[in-house]
């Protein structure tokens, strides 16, 4: 089985709780016979890195340097993180079997992959735009709210951390609960471990199926 | 390769959604592009009432559903709506089985689009660069503007080949991007003759609206604004008069228009300089086949293409020496070149078409043919043809192949 993780955050560049998240996961995942690759954002360190931990990541920087805000900043650098998972798709001999996407900043590269090349994703929920900014319906916040709609929308399975998070989604954004699937510790407990490479599993096989 | 060539466009107008100049382009191209045996497909934003898909002489248009939620402003929009076209058109691709040789994007509008289609199919992208934020600002002074011309280069760097509509634009892109020159090539706009054949030919009724049948007809057609040297028509209006009889008929509007209007008025003018502003496209047509000389005086001019609709049209032309107008002038055979920013020199160029009834009539018939030779869409469409063909040769030779 081979999948790609798409985080902004990962070691070195360590912003929230995230980066070490995926960081543990990712290593576990290739204890698990999982091939696993990190697409992830450094301004610093770009470039193609085979981890200690038999994880490969790729970190990129953003093309466009200049930006009036975090959402142009996102968009430009989605089109790196398309273009990095292309090369992986078509290096492996156009054999992945799924994309993990963690929170909203990279989902729309995920989505076009999707519907070009027909990789299935996992939309890994941290937070929602919703609870970072409570009552925020600026353009802005809108525009950040669609990309996670589109996320749902277009995502073979979603994947968060406990009940609540599994019910928030479903409150405010409608999506069916048969579709989330809630794993409480992927990275502290052996269980937690294969319930993620059931769910990519599930998923791969899925997409299998339908071909 | 397969037995037909297939190019998907990308822009983010096409006709009936009409913004500036890029869509009219599209839309020639393409059919031209069909009728040389090229699959077209063009995706483009929707627009109030057009389908989402429709088939025009060949080409398949695709329109799709733009960002339509409020934006925190113009720029992020174009990044939201590069979202939903490229995940549309990769969708599309998939559909008809990737049958797709290049993709082939218009300015820094569908940039992202262009680039992540690129490297998804690995197929090769072109950009026409219809014009730059350094151009259109006269430099780079926000934070957007810069956003906007890092978005240019980089869209220029993606590209196979970046085309350009003047050699001045060439030029121009070069430099602003440091592109290598073997990167850039030059095809010109096109101008539609057959619109000024459909015209009829007895105008007179329509003319005497505007001139006494003793006066020649010197028409501007432009945004009166300080690029486009339309205060250099007027100072030259009186040197003018002096030796010919003629009527100024000034179309457009734009910043200028009241100082123009005073300007006239106290040169005592009035009766022959008439300011009609926006015109419909029916009377402009008609404007353009009675003028007996088009005068495009800009100081500034990345292409001119209302040079070549004057050509097209039988109009002759007087244009100032630079930019765009420079290459589609040559003095003395297709038209008349004067000194920009000079009323002297365009005064002596206006009244030389005007009083030589021979000259006016060589340089309009030279002038038309030169339209029918470089400027046509079928001449475009195959030079179009010939790029794609080239960049398919070379691409066949690559590790994406």
């Amino acid at each position: 089985m081979r999948v790609i993780i798409f985080s902004w955050e990962y070691p070195p560049r360590v912003v929230g709780q995230l980066a070490e998240y995926v960081n543990g996961l990712s290593a576990l995942l290739v204890k698990n016979k999982v091939e696993t690759n990190v697409v992830t954002f450094d301004d610093a360190a770009t470039g193609f890195t085979q981890e200690p931990t038999g994880v490969k990541t790729v970190r990129l920087s953003n093309p466009v340097k200049t930006h009036i805000g975090v959402l142009t900043w996102v968009l430009t650098l989605n089109q790196e993180v398309e273009r990095a998972a292309a090369n992986i798709y078509h290096q492996a001999g156009k054999e992945i079997d799924l994309i993990d996407v963690y929170d909203w900043h990279f989902i729309p590269a995920a989505v076009t992959l999707k519907n070009g090349l027909g990789i299935p994703f996992v939309y890994s929920v941290e937070s929602l735009e919703d609870h970072r900014s409570p009552a925020s319906n600026t353009p802005y916040n809108m525009a950040i709210k669609s990309i996670e709609w589109l996320g749902f929308y277009e995502a073979d399975a979603i994947s968060v951390k406990s009940q609540w998070m599994k019910d928030e989604i479903t409150r405010i954004y409608k999506v069916p609960s048969e579709k989330i699937t809630v794993i409480s510790s992927s990275t502290s407990s052996n269980q937690g471990i294969r319930d993620t490479v059931k769910l990519y599993k599930k998923v791969a096989g899925d997409r299998k199926n339908e071909r | 390769m397969k037995d037909k060539l297939s190019v998907m466009m990308l822009s983010w107008e096409f006709p009936p959604r009409v913004i500036g100049g890029i869509s009219p382009h599209i839309y020639f191209l393409s059919k031209s592009l069909a009728k040389q045996g090229v699959k077209v497909y063009v995706v483009t934003c929707d627009f109030p009432d057009a389908p989402a898909h429709e088939v025009i002489d060949g080409v398949e248009v695709y329109r799709i559903d733009s960002y339509k939620n409020p934006s925190p402003d113009f720029a992020t929009w174009v990044y939201l709506m590069n979202l939903n076209m490229q995940k549309e058109t990769a969708a599309l691709t998939r559909k008809i089985a990737d049958d797709i040789d290049v993709f082939h994007a218009h300015d820094w509008l569908v940039a992202n689009a262009g680039i992540g289609l690129k490297h998804i199919f690995r197929k090769p992208l072109l950009v026409t660069m219809h014009s730059t934020e350094m151009g259109r600002r006269d430099g780079l002074h926000t934070t957007t503007e810069k956003m906007i011309h890092e978005t240019e280069a980089w869209l220029t760097y993606e590209a196979w080949k970046v085309i350009c509509c003047s050699d001045y634009m060439i030029s121009h892109v070069k430099w602003a991007f440091g592109l290598p020159s073997d990167k850039l090539v030059m095809v010109p706009n096109g101008v539609n003759t057959h619109v000024y054949e459909e015209i009829q030919n007895d105008l007179q009724a329509f003319r005497s609206k505007y001139a006494l049948p003793e006066e020649k007809i010197v028409l501007y057609v432009g945004r009166l604004v300080y690029e486009k040297g339309i205060h250099i028509l007027i100072n030259a209006v009186p040197k003018i008069l002096q030796k010919a009889n003629a009527k100024f008929i000034i179309v457009g509007s734009g910043y200028m228009k009241e100082q123009l209007l005073n300007i006239a008025r106290s040169m005592g003018l009035e009766h022959k300089v008439l300011f009609e502003g926006f015109v419909d496209d029916k009377t402009l047509l008609k404007l353009q086949r009675c003028a007996d000389v088009s005068v495009v005086p800009s100081l500034f001019e990345p292409f001119g293409i209302v040079a070549l609709e004057a050509m097209a049209a039988k109009s002759p032309v007087v244009a100032s020496d630079t930019g765009g107008l420079s290459e589609i002038i040559e003095h003395d055979v297709t038209g008349v070149k004067v000194y920009p920013n000079n009323p002297d020199s365009l005064a002596w160029g206006i009244t030389k078409v005007l009083t030589d009834d021979a000259y006016r009539k060589r340089i309009r018939e030279n002038a038309y043919r030169r339209v029918q030779e470089r400027y046509d869409w079928e001449k475009i469409a195959q030079r179009t043809k010939s790029i794609y063909e080239g960049v398919l040769g070379e691409y066949s030779k690559s590790f994406w192949a």
